[in-house]
């Protein structure tokens, strides 16, 4: 007896069938036939819903719809004050939201001309939650990456390094995912005792735990077979149809903010940029494993770094609150303290265009002030939405069943896409 | 106030840009709507090949009241090295567009340009001629207003011109049908119980 026939006996009547939901799913027309995935669709990586045309299982042609997860951040931002929009630019890309903060900062600090004023150690302070937060991005491609492939115990050896990633974090900010650590002239308090000492597990356990991913993803003939020659796009389509990040080094152009416009002193850094020249999903899954060792690198030299204490906040009574201690000794210090938070800090008037190399590619801020303590205009240059647009272009002759494999190989991330 | 009903029109007629000190982070050039696309071509044959960026801006008061703002960047079209890119040129294209002009599409130099244009087009209503496919892409396709505009209200009832999505009112389940199951079951019989004692009762 199935549920929702009435017990044998029972005088309950017995309900009519449901009408049959109407199938505008699937739509033929002449030999191809129009197939919609998603919006609700696991291996979307979110919400995108993907019109695909396809001739056997070959894709013809294919349609996207976003804006599933539009939630006006932009226009949010506009009515907050400078201090507070970080909050709502924190959750635009949420794998990345330390970098989404980072690049704000810069270009608010730049519009405030503070730049050269940021003292070294909130730089490096900066840098290491990037890098850091960088890996994590990466681990949560991967892992979900691994999950479209059937690679399912990849998820919990990359969760096991996100898992101490936010641990981290959460030590130096409070938060796990959206701490809003980072402010305009600095960080928000130095980093506590014992960070250091879970920083250097990480480091010591991090090699290991990538020797073990690549011992099982990267020669494996599954991964190899589904991956290579799959959703390829060369240098010239790469950079007309504005791909950034690991989606275009993967296309062999060793194109790096960090490298070609230096923040927060990455130029004092040795690192690589690690490129591949097939442009295929493979040569993007190279690259971001590469990367995660490149960020590494990074995050050794800046353990290093950070044995020297100093200021981690801009020495500007207008810009950066004062330590909670003086405020109840020093008239001058409440009165500033009252100040930033009931009315914040105006910015010069001017536009800037700030970018930074976040783990999707270029992300940038284009920041208007019109001298008031809010921002006038806040646009971003998502990443991933320009990646996206590309599997217009890269997806056509490809296996239907490819197409996961190529959303996965472009690493979008919603929350950016739709804002 | 961030949650005042009226949206906050601070600051006087301004041109933020005109202002600007050099904070040497592109190169910038302002044209009008009709020497646009001759800019962008020359600027593209000149080397910078990617288009990063369309944006928008609403400046409410100043005459014309929008700002288009296209950012280019010179890449090499084939595979390159940090080196060979060092620090690439980057160049701000600045359009101001007034109320119900329409600039030309740039989808026929790079196909990118697709949904930026979509974009602006949903959240400043800003027309872009020539373009394949114009239509709302972050708003929902029978949205009414441009959110973006400095004069959308915050709050207040918009929504009321907007009708709910079919799917919100559509149901497997035709109206009136009792409910099923075995837990319905079981409590329609204890109801059914109840109300035969209670007939006893009285």
């Amino acid at each position: 007896m199935s549920i929702g026939q009435a017990p044998p006996g029972s005088n309950v009547p017995t309900p009519p069938s449901p009408a049959p939901i109407a199938m505008d799913v699937v739509e033929r027309v002449g030999n191809t036939m129009t197939l919609s995935m998603g919006p609700q669709h696991p291996s979307t990586h979110g919400v995108l819903q993907v019109v695909v045309e396809i001739s056997g299982e070959i894709v013809e042609k294919l349609e996207m719809e976003i804006g599933y997860l539009h939630t006006g951040i932009e226009k949010t931002c506009e009515n907050l004050f400078w201090t507070q929009s970080s909050t709502g630019i924190e959750r635009m890309d949420y794998l990345n939201p330390l970098g989404n903060a980072l690049c704000y900062m810069l270009g608010v600090e730049k519009l405030l001309g503070i730049t050269e004023q940021i003292p070294e150690r909130a730089s490096q302070i900066r840098v290491l939650l990037c890098e850091l937060s960088r890996i994590a991005s990466h681990c949560v491609w991967l892992g979900t990456g691994g999950i479209d492939l059937g690679a399912i115990s990849t998820f919990f050896y990359t969760f096991d390094i996100r898992e101490d990633i936010l641990d981290l974090i959460e030590v130096s900010g409070g938060a796990r995912m959206h701490p809003n650590y980072l402010r305009i002239g600095g960080v928000n308090g130095d980093l506590p005792d014992g960070f250091l000492v879970k920083l250097d597990a990480l480091i010591d356990k991090f090699p290991i735990r990538m020797r073990e991913l690549r011992t099982l993803l990267q020669n494996n003939p599954i991964l190899r077979d589904r991956m290579i020659d799959v959703g390829v796009i060369d240098a010239k389509e790469a950079v007309t149809w504005g791909l950034t990040g690991p989606s275009l080094r993967g296309s062999g152009i060793a194109y790096d903010i960090r490298k070609a416009y230096p923040y927060s002193g990455y130029e004092s850094y040795d690192f690589d940029v690690p490129t591949r020249t097939e442009g295929d999903a493979y040569a993007r899954f190279l690259v971001r494993l590469d990367e995660m060792d490149e960020a590494m690198r990074i995050i050794r030299q800046v353990r290093k770094r950070l044995v020297r204490p100093g200021p981690i906040m801009i020495d500007d009574p207008k810009i950066a609150q004062p330590a909670k201690e003086t405020i109840a000794l020093s008239m001058e210090a409440l009165i500033h303290h009252f100040k930033i938070v009931s009315e914040s800090f105006r910015v010069p008037p001017g536009d800037v265009y700030q970018a930074i190399e976040s783990p999707r590619g270029e992300l940038a801020y284009y920041i208007v002030s019109n001298g008031n303590n809010r921002p006038w205009r806040i646009r971003t240059r998502p990443a991933s939405l320009y990646n996206l647009q590309a599997l217009k272009v890269m997806a056509p002759k490809n296996l239907i069943a490819d197409m996961v494999v190529m959303i996965g190989s472009l690493d979008p991330v919603f929350g950016e896409v739709d804002r | 106030m961030p949650s005042s009903q009226q949206p906050s029109i601070a600051g006087s007629a301004l041109d933020p840009t005109a202002v600007r000190p050099d904070l040497d982070d592109a190169d910038i050039v302002r044209v009008s709507p009709s020497d646009l696309y001759e800019t962008l071509v020359s600027l593209r044959d000149a080397g910078c090949s990617m288009l990063l960026d369309i944006g928008g801006v609403d400046y409410l008061e100043r005459a014309p009241r929008y700002d288009v703002v296209y950012h280019l960047l010179a890449m090499p079209l084939a595979a390159a090295s940090v080196a060979q890119i060092g620090r690439p040129r980057r160049v701000r294209v600045l359009v101001g567009v007034s109320e119900g002009e329409a600039v030309p599409s740039i989808v026929a130099l790079w196909p990118s340009a697709d949904w930026p244009e979509r974009e602006i087009f949903d959240l400043f209503g800003i027309a872009f001629t020539g373009h394949p496919d114009l239509r709302r892409i972050q708003m929902p396709a029978q949205w009414v207003g441009h959110p973006l505009r400095k004069d959308y209200p915050l709050r207040g009832p918009a929504t009321e011109a907007t009708p709910r999505p079919a799917f919100a009112s559509k149901s497997n389940v035709p109206a009136g049908t009792p409910p099923s199951g075995k837990v319905a079951a079981a409590l329609q019989k204890q109801l059914a119980r109840m109300r035969a004692s209670d007939g006893a009762s009285s």
